[in-house]
């Protein structure tokens, strides 16, 4: 067997005994958790008998024993049930969560290109015209940028532009009812894509700039000017190239990050994605759906990682894997 | 070079801004209403089965009817399905009359399907949270296809009030869906059929649900082809949608209604809230014994401030259970703010030795700003005449989880800031005050055990003189004011603003979500 398919196969197994753990870590932190899904049900202004809450968690299994709860959620899961949501329709909680994922990385897709581009151009910009006006400019708008709260920046640009300018959709994927449409998709996917990407966008942006001007002050720069190369070409292929190096290694950190504020612009925007599906269902501790949402997110970033890894070794020849 | 290297990041920017110019998809032709039908306490978003329903019924009743539901004003019974209805002379059993009503298939409703459906909703294994409250039900017969009787083993003052909520289901859809599968069938959101002037049609998980005229339905086609509810995971976000047009309808909090009142494109429409605030004394905790130190309580905290500068005037001081002034006898103890009085109430009482100035944890569910400012004054206001609160804020299933414990830690919840649902019908708060109810019977978890407040419940439950239950509930009121098992405070008003695009709206703030008679297939649009 090849080194490379044997690494596969040790890493998949790996994966498999991570995500079980995973498993029994969010099953026993949900369970620790005050409240279960029937104290999440009932409206206290409108009592309840405790008899009457009794059989709701006998119907639901919530009268089991932990163990017993567990392994009959992990013999499901094993098989690909992944159970049924314990809110309203009870939908089957895997195609509910594959329904979300999508929504997610759209909205991040979109906030980290945008914050890579004007990041970068921003950078550049920046670092060409440094101590200049448009420098002066940006470094304010940079700033101004890494230090407004993402719950901030959210709220007033959803006052501005959906409330008061009327510009874009407040809230929503799509117009609730109309067929579908790309200007639709795009209309409501530009506020929230801004404001996700504005922090982010001030981070490239500094890291761009500083990056740039060591690069601009070096000797191959300085030579290439020398030969008589053109200045953008001296700072789009001599300088940016050699730039980028550590705004790469941000943005892929960028990532990370836009995950946690996805979260908290989907809840403000009623984007359909999962950080409003995790929201919904930690409120209302349902606890199949959150069960299944980390299990699907865990199992996704361990696959990442590994074709990560196997990329490395595929651009890298120093790097081996196996 | 400079301009080249600006000129490419310019259209950059021109690209990203051109998807901000792309306008929503606003031109439908169909004329669709579209509101946040299920935000605020009235509602229960992803809902769709009656019987399992807490709340929602706002918009369950657009496409589902009951037999009998509320007027609009929520003081007395109509007839929906029923055309009419009487009551034998024992009260214990009802006949009801029903309407030429089809089902969205097109298929008759009948008594057979009343029949059906409350077999099926006094049934605990269906999941119907209806089995505990119809279990008074001896059976449902039905002597022709238009008449159905319900009889009763005992007359039942709250029947009525019941079914309300009890949705008419089609026997001939539903019958072969075994009943333990009935709670989770996924029939109720993609295919259910009602007798209501709206259809079913689409509900897109966590967004939205989109109902279509039923031209054929009995009262007269509705005015519009659809209405859209909307879901969203605030009320700050309705209020949104609300303001940019996107949406003509929704619940909105107190602080939000200022601004609609000030602008001519809204209609604010405010009702009772049917839910009584109150501090509510844990029993089992040596410090609420003494009466004197629940009148204490209740003489240190400035309603009337409270209700002017907080609530800005819109709510209604409670001084027992009731506000509703057929429920309010004559001469009640106002308790009025007097915080010298309530000093030597407490002195009288020993409070030095009861307590002194050691922290009390005030616990409550509700989280907003304004329940948060709430919180605040009354600890400020108890802290003057020595009475040490510390509020602690929590989520409700927190709440739930404390309060309702199997075996619970009474001193998690000394003291709790909550509400309980105090009509239309009166005997709501029974169950969290009425000694028969300590759990695991009913919801009295703050243990009260006042013979004369049970007595008067009890008394009151088995009027069957309708003309003499508002006596009985005045004598509820009148224990209550006496004995203080909570230190009632308010009943708030809720809210909802209309677009005026909105014609012939009905909404009512009724506890959750009604139902009441809104006529739906009058809603319009103005062209």
């Amino acid at each position: 067997m090849p080194p490379q398919v044997k690494y596969i196969i040790k890493r998949l197994l790996a994966g498999v005994a991570m995500l079980l753990g995973l498993s029994v870590l969010v099953f026993l932190l949900l369970r620790a958790a005050p409240g279960d899904p029937v104290d999440a049900y009932i409206n206290p202004s409108a009592a309840m008998s405790p008899q009457d809450l009794a059989a709701l968690r006998t119907r639901f299994g919530l009268d089991q024993p932990l163990p017993v709860q567990y392994l009959a959620w992990l013999r499901a899961a094993i098989t690909g049930d992944l159970g049924y949501s314990l809110q309203g329709t009870g939908d089957a909680v895997l195609p509910l969560v594959l329904s979300h994922i999508g929504p997610t990385m759209l909205l991040m897709g979109a906030g980290i290109t945008l914050a890579v581009v004007f990041g970068i151009a921003g950078g550049v910009l920046g670092a060409v015209r440094r101590n200049g006006a448009v420098d002066l400019l940006l470094s304010v708008l940079a700033f101004l940028g890494i230090s407004s709260p993402a719950f901030l920046t959210a709220l007033v640009g959803l006052y501005l532009f959906a409330v008061r300018l009327r510009l874009v959709p407040s809230g929503a994927m799509l117009t609730p009812g109309a067929p579908f449409a790309l200007g639709d998709l795009l209309a409501h996917l530009v506020l929230p894509a801004v404001l996700l990407s504005i922090g982010h966008t001030a981070l490239i942006m500094r890291y761009t700039r500083a990056s740039m001007l060591e690069v601009l002050n070096a000797d191959y720069v300085r030579t290439a000017r020398a030969k008589g190369v053109r200045e953008f070409s001296v700072v789009a292929r001599h300088a940016l190239r050699n730039a980028l190096l550590p705004v790469v290694t941000l943005i892929g950190s960028t990532i990370g990050l836009a995950i946690g504020g996805a979260v908290f612009i989907e809840s403000v925007f009623n984007w359909p994605g999962m950080g409003l599906l995790m929201v919904t269902a930690v409120r209302a501790r349902d606890y199949p759906v959150i069960m299944g949402a980390a299990l699907v997110i865990g199992a996704f970033v361990l696959l990442l990682n590994l074709l990560t890894d196997l990329a490395y070794a595929a651009v890298d020849p120093r790097i081996k894997v196996g | 070079m400079r301009r080249r290297t600006v000129a490419k990041l310019g259209l950059s920017s021109l690209l990203l801004s051109a998807t901000g110019l792309t306008l929503p998809a606003q031109a439908q032709d169909l004329r669709t209403i579209t509101g946040g039908f299920d935000v605020g306490p009235g509602g229960m978003p992803g809902n769709f089965n009656p019987m399992t329903a807490t709340a929602g019924f706002t918009w369950l009743s657009l496409y589902f009817e009951p037999l009998i539901t509320y007027s609009a004003e929520l003081d007395k019974f109509v007839g929906l399905l029923a055309k009419s209805f009487e009551m034998s002379a024992d009260q214990t059993s009802y006949t009801f009359h029903l309407a030429d009503a089809k089902w969205h298939d097109g298929k008759p409703f009948t008594a057979d399907d009343v029949r059906f459906t409350f077999d099926l909703a006094r049934n605990a294994a269906s999941g119907s949270n209806f089995a505990a409250r119809l279990s008074g039900i001896t059976g449902v017969t039905a002597p022709d296809a238009h008449t159905a009787v319900v009889k009763l083993s005992a007359p039942n003052a709250g029947f009525l009030d019941t079914i309300t909520k009890v949705m008419m289901l089609p026997a001939h859809a539903m019958a072969a869906i075994p009943v333990a599968d009935v709670a989770r069938n996924a029939w109720w959101s993609t295919a259910p059929i009602g007798t209501g002037p709206f259809k079913f049609n689409r509900y897109v998980n966590g967004q939205y649900v989109a109902l279509v005229a039923n031209p054929d339905y009995r009262l007269g086609a509705p005015k519009v082809d659809r209405v859209v509810n909307r879901y969203f995971e605030n009320t700050a976000g309705a209020v949104a949608a609300l303001r940019s047009g996107e949406i003509q309808f929704s619940y909105v909090e107190s602080d939000d209604v200022p601004n609609f009142r000030a602008d001519k494109n809204f209609r604010v429409i405010e009702g009772n809230s049917y839910v009584v605030n109150y501090l509510g004394f844990n029993q089992e905790v040596p410090l609420w014994k003494d009466v004197r130190v629940r009148r204490a309580v209740m003489h240190a905290i400035d309603r009337a401030s409270i209700i002017k500068t907080i609530y800005g005037g819109a709510a209604l001081p409670a001084n027992c259970g009731y506000v509703a002034p057929a429920f309010v006898p004559a001469g009640l103890d106002p308790y009025a703010y007097d915080p010298a009085a309530a000093r030597k109430l407490l002195e009288d009482a020993g409070w030095a030795k009861i307590n002194g100035d050691k922290p009390i944890t005030l616990i409550t569910y509700y989280n907003t700003p304004q329940a948060s400012n709430v919180m605040a004054a009354i600890q400020a206001m108890l802290a003057q005449v020595g009475i040490n609160v510390v509020p602690r804020i929590v989520d409700v299933p927190t709440y739930n989880a404390t309060v309702y414990a199997a075996k619970p830690d009474f001193n998690a919840f000394p003291l709790v800031y909550a509400g309980l649902q105090n009509g239309p019908d009166p005997s709501g708060i029974n169950i969290g005050l009425n000694e028969k109810q300590i759990p695991p019977a009913g919801a009295n978890i703050m243990r009260v055990r006042m013979p004369t407040v049970t007595s008067a419940f009890d008394a009151a439950l088995a009027e069957t003189d309708a003309g003499k239950r508002p006596a009985r509930y005045q004598a509820v009121c009148k224990a209550m004011n006496e004995d203080l098992p909570w230190g009632t405070l308010w009943v708030t008003s809720r809210y909802g603003v209309v677009s005026n695009k909105l014609k012939d709206f009905t909404w009512v703030p009724a506890p959750a979500g009604g139902p009441y008679d809104a006529h739906p297939e009058r809603w319009a649009l103005a062209t």
